[in-house]
């Protein structure tokens, strides 16, 4: 285990002072479930870590609330608690299916979104319900708050442009009322799984026609990010199972466009149109096919 | 190294821990409790859950220092005056344990389950225990033992 | 339904009940300690270093200088530092010649756990990479480069079996149809929640080494401390009392860490603990040995199989002590649950430079039903034939012949055949299954096996157990088969207090201490309650007799008493839950502990030891035709599957499995034996891979080594069948093993009946259901 210093500010100005005063030397610690791993084996990437900050004791960093129009999310705030809170289980469903469906309850008890968003790691489950959001980051350090979209923030597998001195303070996105939402997981077993692919969609039908769309697969891209060609497929046009099957092969055609053929693709782009197919079919609550 | 205090078991306990002491080796070695186990060290097999503040947690993720002030309960904690909880009565009457060596674990993650819902289906059960992984029992008579004993009395 | 002898017939005093654990207490309370939990005073820690992710190396210079110097360290001991560097089994407690990924290089002891891993990072090592040869085919092929000098094209030559049974060529030659077909598996880790541990201690007075460790075979992981030390086995003490399950697993590694435990504790007088990480545990214990498989069957159009010969290469890694008996067993079960005249068979072992493969619950015969029973199906369709009807023609029945050409009798397993498929509706849904069209199918799977109980002609199965009765009537139970978890502790309980005659809460078998009781050979080859109790049978038998005779010796029957009307003799009186009473006159009862008491100040006998020694099994060398087991346990599962054909995810919906236990002695274990079994066997079967590239291990803990959580679980029901079979304990049979061995094979049928595509590879993962191939 990585030896450091344990430090456990009580409010949000001392946490970002100590940020600034160890900036480079010190890491945030949310719920531990992936910096804890990460000691055990002192792992190159904490290289220059001598402090650990414990945000679990800071209330402003913690829960689901109003923020005008727009929902906000502590970075802080457990999966648990994303999975069970009734606002975001009426306007954002996929997000609190996708925090339900991260590792096991353990886990979830005290893993949190921000550290998911935070540790950017390729296969995070929140990263492509959050991007169908179009999620916005909070970022702050002493002085300054940034904000910046999700897709923005995210710059490749495992990182992020959060600066050494900058906490993730809260996730802000526009809730979708009016949509049906999904998300889907394919892992290689019920629980405590890390996603194989995900997939997330929302859809607002109106008078039989698709008024809006959302749709931003997970375990593909470097950055998460919505699917703008899929997205297209579907607007104005009928819900209908072959329809999501077109969409389902664009996004992994468009999957193919950005990262090249690799040694999974024969896998990956069957079963990613499949589950895009599957998730835009709950959002539209067409009935499953059963065999 | 650093004073942590927080209750264990319902007594409070004072020890003094490296900062980076994790909660599952304060239990272990530095208190001696040896009931919750190290399976794999990553939080993914569940032998180490405890209980914080009514939450399960792994403790072999869980910084010492991070239950200063709060509650924790460990399988030790389950007992009262020599007599087995009703977790523990069920899984003995229902085989529901081999090698044992995960049951801690198991009453751990099902006394969290049922302190929150006292009357859980079989599936919020399922749902409860799949952080914790057996090899032996293949699970039904565990699922059935805190079916049961979620109908005795507490 | 055919009528069929299922468990509640037999009529026993305390076995063939649910009786409870008699560990389960100390297990839910946590009081239980397993090695990692033992602790005693001044105790220090050791390290283990290895190169990381180098196969095959000579070690040039190791210069632990630095390590030494750092806080706590007591010592870093590499090669050169131990006398006896090379185990007995040929594993290399320690070795300068990496030929796999976990072979260690340095030990190091310090006060505390993290000041030897900090240590560890000191030692400076320089290496030279060497060519290695990881897959079993290129490690055959001329001019491969060699893991053992000794072995030329690496083939582990006395692994090597061949099996002959009538002529196959004539069978061929008179055949309308001949088909070949090839398999194989993967590697797969037990995964038992444990990892393994083991403490030392020294004796203060003479230097005697006791260890705790997490050994499935004490004496076995004895016999690794003393080789390491170089002293006498009386001079060496192995205590197990709880152990977190094993499977096959504790054997070598346990071995290999036990040793280098005590070898520090008497280095440095000091009490040691040795732990492994999970990451060290899927390193160096052992595998489920990979096996590439060729079947060939020559056919009727009648449905029977005339001939059949099989190759089956087995991948050792670079090291094995185990392949040579594994085979063996390979070799007798080489044509499957099938009444075959011909059969011809070659089985051996390939060394690569792998982690290696050793013993693993079926001990080869997962591995050879997921081909065989594949392979069987693939014969049935060849011929137009449903598979039930081809296993129907073809399964073993009473006076049938098995492959090594012994005669089989109490075969129940057309009836479990027959029985399974009616209650799961089989033959119905698979016909149905067939016709499917959609992207998300139902597959409904069959396997059957027949497993020879014990050790048979591998090893002698012999026994033995020592049983005392103290002055107050309470018992004491030394056998040298070791509780695993299985419940071993609980059924032995059973056996003897049933033999003796006593309450089963008088009983009392505390573990296993190599002190107290001879080498009984290995808690292996599910010979645990079949064999390994028959001698705790025996003693209660013997004791039982013995305290009669002291009863009547010490006038407690006398003419008189309860209002006989003569002196009663041993063979007038009955124990009974611990009670001497006449049946002519039961109203007059003496306890035990009345007669113990007095007998033990008369310095009567109050203890018998017994040695059990099986039937002889005997096979000629070259052809294995003989008898090579007592007697054959008998299994048949069937599984339900639903697969969507799109991303290539198989859930296993159901699972019914029938067990022919011949006496189920304790029916809650024999249904907790099989529960787990199930799981495990549907997780070799669908999701269980140790991933290795260029003998790399790449999924290195739980997190990437994957098996089933209780949301994978499906729905289980099980049969147990019994029969009048006599060769084991009280009539007692196999479990532990039969409880897993076909579940892989019903899957891949089942998958097979949904998808229309044969699993030619284990597990039916993602891509491999999808793709029909593996991706790596």
């Amino acid at each position: 285990m990585r030896n450091f210093t344990y430090l456990s500010p009580k409010s949000l100005p001392e946490a970002l002072r100590l940020m600034r005063e160890h900036a480079g030397r010190i890491r945030p610690l949310a719920g531990g479930t992936d910096l804890m791993v990460e000691l055990r084996k002192d792992d190159a990437k904490l290289d220059g870590m001598d402090y650990a900050l414990d945000l679990c004791g800071i209330p402003e960093l913690c829960g689901v609330s109003q923020e005008g129009d727009l929902l906000s999310i502590g970075s802080a705030t457990t999966h648990d608690a994303v999975s069970r809170s009734p606002v975001l289980r009426e306007r954002a469903a996929m997000l609190a299916d996708a925090s339900l469906s991260v590792g096991a309850q353990q886990i979830r008890n005290v893993a949190t979104i921000g550290g998911n968003v935070a540790n950017a790691a390729v296969a995070a489950d929140t990263l492509s319900p959050l991007a169908a959001l179009d999620a916005v980051v909070v970022l702050r350090n002493m002085e300054a708050e940034r904000r910046m979209p999700l897709s923005e923030f995210v710059t490749g597998a495992g990182k992020t442009a959060i600066r050494p001195d900058e906490l993730l303070i809260k996730i802000v996105f526009a809730p979708l009322d009016g949509y049906g939402t999904a998300f889907v997981k394919l892992g290689r077993r019920k629980a405590l799984a890390i996603s194989r692919m995900n997939a997330a969609a929302a859809l607002k039908i109106e008078d039989g026609q698709i008024k809006g769309a959302r749709v931003s697969p997970g375990c593909v891209f470097a950055s998460p990010r919505r699917v703008s060609c899929a997205e297209e497929l579907l607007l104005g046009a009928a819900p209908s199972r072959e329809l999501f099957e077109r969409c389902g092969k664009a996004v992994s055609d468009e999957m193919v466009r950005i990262t090249g053929v690799r040694w999974s693709t024969e896998y990956k782009y069957p079963a990613l149109s499949a589950i895009v197919c599957r998730a835009l079919c709950i959002a539209a609550d067409l009935p499953e096919e059963e065999a | 190294m650093s004073e942590l205090r927080f209750t264990l078991n319902g007594k409070p306990v004072c020890v003094t821990v490296e900062d980076n002491a994790r909660l599952l080796d304060v239990l272990r070695d530095t208190l001696g409790l040896t009931g919750t186990k190290e399976g794999c060290g990553v939080g993914e097999c569940g032998a180490c859950t405890v209980i914080v503040d009514g939450d399960a947690v792994n403790s072999c993720l869980m910084p010492a220092m991070r239950v200063s002030g709060k509650s924790v309960t460990t399988v030790e904690g389950l007992a009262h005056d020599g007599r087995l909880d009703r977790l523990q009565q069920a899984v003995l009457d229902h085989h529901a344990l081999q090698c044992g060596f995960c049951t801690p674990g198991f009453l751990m993650s099902a006394k969290a389950l049922l302190d929150k819902n006292p009357h859980p289906t079989r599936e919020e059960i399922i749902t409860a225990i799949s952080g914790n992984l057996c090899r032996c029992t293949g699970y039904e008579q565990i699922v059935e033992a805190i079916l049961d004993a979620s109908e005795r009395e507490a | 339904m055919p009528r069929v002898p299922l468990y509640g017939e037999k009529i026993f005093h305390t076995i063939n009940h649910a009786a409870p654990r008699v560990d389960g207490a100390d297990k839910v309370t946590g009081r239980a300690h397993y090695a990692a939990d033992v602790c005693y005073p001044r105790m220090i820690f050791g390290a283990m270093l290895r190169l990381d992710g180098v196969p095959s190396a000579r070690i040039r210079s190791i210069d632990t200088s630095e390590a030494l110097r750092m806080p706590g360290v007591l010592a870093v001991l590499t090669y050169h530092d131990l006398p006896k560097p090379k185990s007995w089994a040929g594993y290399m407690y320690l070795t300068d010649r990496v030929r796999y990924v976990g072979d260690v290089i340095a030990l190091i002891a310090a006060e505390t756990k993290a000041q030897a891993e900090e240590a560890k990072k000191k030692i400076r090592v320089e290496y030279e990479e060497l060519p290695a040869v990881f897959d079993v085919r290129e490690a055959m092929k001329p001019g491969a480069p060699l893991v053992h000098e000794e072995y030329p094209n690496n083939i582990f030559t006395e692994s090597r079996y061949t099996l002959k049974k009538g002529d196959v060529e004539k069978g061929f030659a008179e055949s309308d149809l001949v088909v070949e077909r090839t398999y194989e598996t993967q590697y797969v880790e037990h995964a038992y929640i444990e990892p393994e541990a083991a403490v030392a201690v020294e004796n203060p007075s003479n230097g005697d080494i006791t260890v705790h460790a997490s050994s499935q075979n004490p004496f076995f992981t004895r016999r690794y401390v003393a080789d390491i030390l170089q002293i006498p086995l009386n001079r060496v003490r192995l205590i197990q009392e709880t152990l977190g399950g094993t499977f096959g697993g504790k054997e070598e590694g346990v071995g290999l860490l036990a040793a280098r435990c005590a070898y520090l504790c008497r280095l440095l007088h000091r009490p040691v603990k040795l732990v492994f990480s999970r990451e060290e545990s899927l390193l160096e214990s052992s595998k489920r040995y990979p096996f590439l498989f060729t079947y060939k069957a020559g056919l009727k159009r009648d449905g029977r199989i005339l001939a059949w010969q099989a190759t089956q290469i087995a991948n050792s890694g670079a090291y094995n002590n185990q392949t040579q008996f594994m085979n063996w067993r390979a070799t007798a079960h080489c044509a499957g649950a099938y009444n075959i005249p011909n059969v011809e068979a070659d089985t051996f072992g390939v060394f690569t430079n792998n982690i290696h493969s050793g013993a693993f619950r079926g001990y080869s015969s997962p591995e050879l039903l997921f081909a065989q029973e594949q392979f069987v199906e693939e014969l049935a369709e060849e011929l137009g034939m449903t598979p039930i009807e081809f296993r129907r023609i073809n399964c073993l029945r009473n006076g049938a012949t098995v492959a090594t050409g012994a005669e089989v009798q109490h075969v129940v397993l057309p009836e479990m055949i027959d029985y399974t498929a009616d209650q799961t509706d089989y033959e119905r849904r698979h016909a149905e299954n067939r016709k499917q069209t959609g992207p998300v199918r139902h597959g409904i799977g069959m396997a059957i096996s027949h497993r020879g109980c014990g050790y048979g002609a591998e090893s002698p199965d012999a026994a033995g157990a020592f049983l005392i009765v103290n002055e107050d009537g309470s018992v004491l139970l030394h056998s040298g088969l070791a509780e695993n978890g299985q419940g071993l502790k609980t059924a032995y309980c059973q056996i003897a207090a049933e033999s003796l005659g006593v309450p089963l809460d008088s009983v009392r078998f505390y573990g296993t201490d190599t002190h107290c009781i001879p080498d009984c050979g290995m808690t292996v080859a599910s010979r645990g309650t079949v064999m390994g109790a028959q001698p705790v049978r025996k003693a209660g038998d013997k004791l039982n007799r013995i305290l009669r005779e002291n009863a009547v010796g010490l006038g407690m029957f006398t003419a008189g008493k309860g209002g006989a009307d003569r002196d009663r003799t041993a063979g007038d009186i009955i124990l009974l839950d611990g009670l001497f009473f006449d049946p002519a006159h039961p109203d007059y009862k003496v306890p035990l502990a009345q007669v113990a008491n007095a007998a033990l100040w008369r310095g009567m006998c109050l203890s018998a030891y017994e040695w059990y020694t099986p039937p002889p099994c005997v096979q000629d060398h070259a052809t294995q035709q003989g008898r090579a087991f007592p007697t054959y346990s008998y299994v048949c599962v069937v599984a339900e599957v639903v697969v969507d054909l799109r991303t290539g995810e198989v859930s296993v919906l159901r699972v019914t499995s029938s067990h022919d236990t011949g006496t189920a002695i304790n029916p809650a274990l024999v249904k907790g034996q099989v529960y787990g079994g199930i799981l495990m066997g549907m997780g070799y079967g669908t999701m269980e891979e140790v991933v290795t590239k260029n003998g790399r291990v790449k999924t290195q803990n739980l997190d990437e080594y994957l098996i089933p959580t209780a949301m994978d679980m499906p729905e289980m029901h099980i049969n147990i069948f019994e029969c009048d079979d006599e060769s084991g304990t009280y009539g007692a049979k196999s479990v532990g093993e039969p409880a897993m061995e076909c579940v892989a094979a019903a899957v891949a049928n089942a998958v097979c009946n949904a998808t229309g595509r044969r699993v030619r590879q284990n597990p039916a993962s993602l891509e491999n259901v999808l793709l029909g191939k593996k991706l790596w």
